[in-house]
C-alpha cells in the first residue's frame, strides 16, 4: 500500500460521507477544496462517484399489486384474531397459517376451519357435559379397590394351600394390601398358631408385627405366647413383644417359663425379656 | 406506528403504503430473489402488528422495521443456505449476450449487471450497510441503531464496504474485458 500524505488518507475515508451527504459543511468545504488540487484524490473520488450513482441506477423492483392485497388479508385476519381476544397458541398458529395463505384459498381455508372451530367445539362441550374426569376417577377407583378385594381373596385362598411355599406368598402378599380388614388378620393369626412349618409362622410373625398399630393383633399376638411350641418362633415373640413394649405379655411369658419342655437358651431369653418389660 | 399499537390497526395500511417499496428494496438487495423478498415484505409487516408491544417509540419507526427486517432476513437465509445469494441474471445476460457494446444503453445494462453481481459478491455484513446507506438512504446514525453498534463502526464499514465493492467491481470489469481482447 502506497503511503498517502495524511490529508489524502483522510479525503479518501471521508469520500462515502461525501457522497451520501453526511459531511458536515466545513469538512464539504475542505475536501472539495483538496479534490481541486489533488488529481490523485479527484480521480479516486470520481470513480467511488461513478460506482455510488451506478448503484443508485440499479434496479428496484416495483412490488406486485398482489402485495398490497396480501397485506390487506393478512391485516384482516390479525385484527380477527385481535378482537377475539383469544390469544391461545390455537390462534397464534392460524394467524401463521394465514398469513401464508393467498386470497383466493382464504375463502376455503376460512370455510374448512369454522368447520373444524365447530367439530372442536362440539366434541369440547359433548366431553365437558359427561365431565369425563370425575366419571374416570371413579372407574379408577373402582378398579383399585377391587384390585385389593382380589389380593385379599388370593392371599386367604392361598394360605390354605398345602405347600408352605405358596402360604410364604401369601403372607408377603399382606405387605402390599393397604387396607387390611378383620378377615386378613385373622386369618394371619391363624397361620401364626396353627400352621405346620415353622418358617411360615415365623414369617407371619414378621407380618403381623408390622400391623402392630392395630389392638386386635397385638391382642392376638400376646395370646399367641402360650401357643407356640418351637423355640425359634417363641424366642422371637418375645422379641417382637419387648420391640412393642408390650407389658400384658409378661404375665403369658411366665406362664411360658413354667413349661417343663422350654429349650434352655429360650428359657433365658424369656426371662430377659420380662425383666426388659418390667 | 403508536397509535397501532395502541390498537388502531387501520393506520397500519398507512404504514404499509409507505414502507413497502422500501422494504422490498432493501430485502431484494440482499437476496436477489424478487418473489423471496416479496413473502418476506409480508412477513415484516406481519411482525410489526405481531411485536408491535416492542416498539417503544423512542426511535425511529423505520430503525425498527429494518431491524425486524434483518431478523426475518436472517430466518430466511437459515432456511434455504443453498440458494441464497444466488441471482437470476438470466434475462440480463441475454440481452447484454446477444449484440456487440457499441450501443451506450447495452453499454449501461452491462456495467449494471457487473454491479449487481459485484454487489452479490459482497459479505452480507458489508452489502447490509451498503444497501441501507445508498438504497434505502439511510444516515449513520439510523443504521448504526439498526444494526445496534455506534456510528463511528458504521462509518468506518461503509467506507470499507465501499472499497471492497469497488475493488470486486473493477476485477469484473477487467475480466470482461480481458474476455473479450
Amino acid at each position: 500500500m502506497e503511503k498517502l500524505p495524511i490529508n489524502c488518507e483522510q479525503t479518501t475515508n471521508q469520500l462515502t460521507d461525501w457522497l451520501s451527504n453526511q459531511l458536515p459543511d466545513a469538512e464539504r468545504v475542505s475536501l472539495e477544496a483538496h479534490l481541486a488540487q489533488c488529481p490523485a484524490c479527484q480521480a479516486e473520488a470520481d470513480s467511488t462517484r461513478q460506482l455510488w450513482q451506478l448503484m443508485g441506477n440499479l434496479p428496484t423492483p416495483e412490488p406486485s399489486p398482489m402485495a398490497r392485497v396480501r397485506f390487506q388479508a393478512m391485516l384482516d385476519t390479525y385484527k380477527e384474531t385481535v378482537t377475539e381476544k383469544q390469544e391461545s397458541i390455537f390462534d397464534q398458529i392460524l394467524a401463521k397459517l394465514r398469513e401464508l395463505w393467498v386470497p383466493q384459498n382464504a375463502l376455503r381455508l376460512a370455510y374448512s376451519l369454522i368447520l373444524l372451530t365447530v367439530g372442536l367445539g362440539a366434541g369440547y362441550w359433548i366431553n365437558h357435559a359427561n365431565s369425563p374426569t370425575v366419571a374416570y376417577k371413579q372407574q379408577i377407583d373402582t378398579l383399585s379397590t377391587q384390585v385389593q378385594e382380589m389380593r385379599q381373596m388370593m392371599m386367604l385362598s392361598l394360605l390354605e394351600n398345602p405347600s408352605a411355599s405358596e402360604r410364604l406368598r401369601a403372607v408377603s402378599y399382606t405387605e402390599e394390601i393397604n387396607q387390611t380388614d378383620g378377615r386378613v388378620i385373622e386369618a394371619l393369626l391363624t397361620t401364626l398358631n396353627n400352621d405346620d412349618n415353622v418358617n411360615v409362622r415365623l414369617v407371619t410373625l414378621e407380618a403381623l408385627a408390622k400391623l402392630a398399630d392395630n389392638a386386635k393383633v397385638r391382642e392376638g399376638l400376646v395370646l399367641s405366647i402360650t401357643q407356640q411350641e418351637s423355640p425359634l418362633v417363641q424366642s422371637a415373640l418375645a422379641d417382637v413383644m419387648v420391640k412393642l413394649q408390650e407389658k400384658r405379655s409378661v404375665k403369658h411369658l411366665r406362664e411360658l417359663l413354667r413349661n417343663d419342655n422350654l429349650n434352655d437358651l429360650v428359657k433365658g431369653k424369656i426371662e430377659q425379656s420380662i425383666r426388659d418389660l418390667s | 406506528m403508536l397509535q397501532v399499537k395502541a390498537g388502531n390497526m387501520d393506520t397500519m395500511g398507512l404504514l404499509f403504503e409507505r414502507y413497502n417499496r422500501p422494504l422490498l428494496g432493501f430485502l431484494f438487495h440482499m437476496t436477489n430473489q424478487r418473489e423471496a423478498s416479496e413473502d418476506m415484505v409480508q412477513t415484516v409487516f406481519y411482525r410489526m402488528l405481531k411485536y408491535r408491544h416492542t416498539f417503544t417509540g423512542d426511535g425511529e419507526f423505520r430503525s425498527w422495521m429494518y431491524h425486524l427486517a434483518r431478523n426475518v432476513l436472517a430466518d430466511h437465509s437459515k432456511q434455504n443456505k443453498r440458494s441464497s445469494h444466488q441471482y437470476d441474471l438470466a434475462d440480463v445476460a441475454e440481452r447484454i449476450g446477444g449484440g456487440p457494446a457499441a450501443d451506450e444503453h447495452v453499454q449501461k445494462e452491462q456495467e449494471l449487471d457487473m454491479l449487481h453481481r459485484a454487489m452479490a459478491k459482497l459479505s452480507a455484513e458489508n452489502r447490509e450497510v451498503l444497501v441501507l446507506s445508498r438504497f434505502q438512504e439511510l444516515k449513520y446514525e439510523e443504521i448504526a441503531r439498526v444494526l445496534n453498534t455506534t456510528e463511528g463502526a458504521i462509518k468506518v464499514r461503509v467506507h470499507r464496504a465501499m472499497n471492497e465493492l469497488k475493488k470486486i467491481y473493477l476485477t469484473i470489469e477487467n475480466g470482461k474485458i480481458a474476455n473479450k481482447l
